[in-house]
């Protein structure tokens, strides 16, 4: 990733190219002909209620899901020949805390041989995390700081899609608004293109600039202020919940 | 002449400290993953299904070792692809080889006739009874586990944390699982002649753990297992020499007070 504070120029290619999906389960479909584009340099939210298909989704785009049918490119090309362009950082990260690793093995484990010890402190600097941390054990640290350290990680391999599974599961409040912004600065300042699964509609429309919101089908997709109103959030959550009405 | 040397003039002993040495090298690495992936009952099942392969052999009348690692490496590929492609938990599919295979040791012994003490000393572990052909097997084995688990320590680490960043990362997880199984598999039941088919689990477990008590770093983990397991299989033996005792039963007992003896040394350190 550059270092440059200078905004990157967003390429015209997509990042994700997803056409006519459909992912099931047994007999039942979890995505349904699922047909979008993410532009490169997004900063992506895919919202949608539970069990809608939001991570099944996102599972599909990185491989470890088969989709029954339908394709999916990732700039433009196969996932198996761009697979070192994709970060994830998954949903859950359950692990013996008493198990005995530094951080800065751990972020090590993500190349397939040893990263520089500049490469580890860039990473740590890129989400705002002190690389005096590096010698500290992964199992000491507090729910916001692992994540970060697990974004740090998808980052070591700087690629140019930094794909995140509810990334703010288990974090404070302010915490979470500090994680979007320090996302929404890698998409901002260095081109990454950020697509995250997320449940909060709130953090979601105050910081990301696309939406993809999902309930099996591909119900809507484009900016906050086009898709987070309360048409749409009715046709995506059901008209009874109590939904959030994005003003501009 | 000192004790320690005199002991070691007996050729089954020189075996017993080869073997022993060997076995503990690759049962504490396969250890440190085996039980970051909480795979201890691994180790236990595929100890007691191993038994259906020793009477296969004793009732055949080939050596028990070779045919017992085929057994075992079948168990382990079983329980693999069951793992991978049903939904069944894998503790559950564990369990059914486990008792079944076991229980098949059991129904083909009764077809042998007379005292078997080889299938006494597979229960229980014995130094007297690892050959020279078992030394050979022992080591060419270890050679290849220990060759592939230093190449692959870095992927099997990710896995064992991580698995689905691991495959994002273009790890070849499932057949890296898959070689875990049966090296972990092979390890346990090469072990079974020393530390015998109820006790050889517990080498998987005691150095990983007593481990994890003392050290910062996974490198640390690593190589403070493998000296605690050494310590351990080679003081038991020699105690084992001493007292006349099954040598199974001593090595898990030092291994033991070892982990407890660390867990206090912790404990008191941390006041």
């Amino acid at each position: 990733m550059p270092k440059s504070s200078q905004k990157i120029t967003k390429s015209a290619l997509p990042a994700i190219s997803v056409s006519g999906i459909t992912v099931s389960f047994g007999n039942h479909n979890v995505l349904d002909n699922i047909t979008l584009k993410i532009p490169s340099g997004s900063f992506t939210a895919i919202i949608g209620p539970n069990g809608s298909g939001k991570s099944t989704f996102i599972k599909a785009i990185i491989g470890l899901l088969k989709p029954k049918k339908g394709s999916i490119r990732i700039l433009g090309q196969h996932l198996h020949d761009v697979r070192h362009t994709i970060g994830y950082v998954p949903q859950t990260f359950d692990f013996d805390r008493s198990f005995p690793i530094t951080i800065a093995e751990f972020l090590d484990l993500a190349m397939h041989k040893h990263v520089q010890e500049s490469q580890l402190h860039e990473s740590l600097k890129d989400v705002g995390l002190a690389s005096n941390i590096l010698d500290q054990q992964l199992g000491s640290l507090s729910g916001g700081q692992l994540q970060r350290v697990l974004i740090a990680q998808a980052l070591i391999k700087r690629p140019s899609i930094l794909i995140l599974d509810e990334p703010a599961a288990g974090i404070d409040m302010s915490g979470e608004q500090q994680l979007m912004e320090l996302l929404g600065n890698l998409s901002e300042e260095h081109g990454t293109t950020v697509v995250l699964v997320s449940h909060d509609i709130s953090s979601v429309a105050k910081n990301v600039d696309q939406v993809i919101c999902l309930n099996q089908k591909l119900i809507c997709a484009g900016s906050p202020a086009k898709t987070l109103t309360k048409k749409q959030l009715g046709k995506l959550f059901g008209e009874h919940k109590e939904l959030y009405h994005h003003h501009h | 002449m000192s004790p320690f040397i005199e002991m070691l003039q007996f050729p089954f002993m020189q075996r017993a400290f080869i073997a022993g040495a060997l076995l503990g090298l690759i049962l504490s690495t396969l250890g440190v993953i085996a039980t970051l992936r909480k795979m201890s009952f691994f180790g236990e099942g595929i100890a007691h299904a191993s038994l259906a392969g020793i009477a296969i052999a004793i009732l055949a009348g080939f050596a028990p070792l070779p045919i017992a690692l085929i057994w075992g490496v079948l168990i382990a590929t079983g329980i693999y692809l069951l793992e991978r492609y049903t939904k069944l938990p894998s503790d559950s599919l564990i369990g059914i080889f486990f008792t079944g295979s076991m229980a098949l040791g059991v129904v083909l012994m009764q077809f042998t006739s007379g005292y078997q003490p080889e299938l006494l000393s597979f229960l229980f572990g014995s130094i007297l009874t690892v050959t020279a052909s078992d030394i050979w097997i022992i080591g060419a084995l270890s050679v290849a586990i220990l060759g592939w688990f230093f190449a692959s320590r870095r992927a099997l680490t990710y896995i064992a944390l991580a698995p689905e960043s691991a495959q994002v990362a273009g790890i070849p997880v499932h057949r890296q699982l898959f070689i875990f199984y049966i090296a972990l598999a092979i390890a346990t039941v090469l072990g079974v002649k020393l530390l015998g088919i109820v006790l050889i689990s517990a080498l998987l477990i005691l150095p990983s753990a007593t481990s994890t008590l003392l050290s910062h770093s996974f490198k640390s983990h690593l190589i403070l297992a493998v000296i605690i397991s050494e310590f351990t299989i080679l003081l038991g033996l020699t105690l084992s020499y001493y007292f006349d005792l099954p040598s199974g039963a001593i090595i898990v007992l030092v291994g033991t007070v070892i982990f407890f003896l660390s867990l206090i040394t912790k404990k008191f350190a941390r006041v």
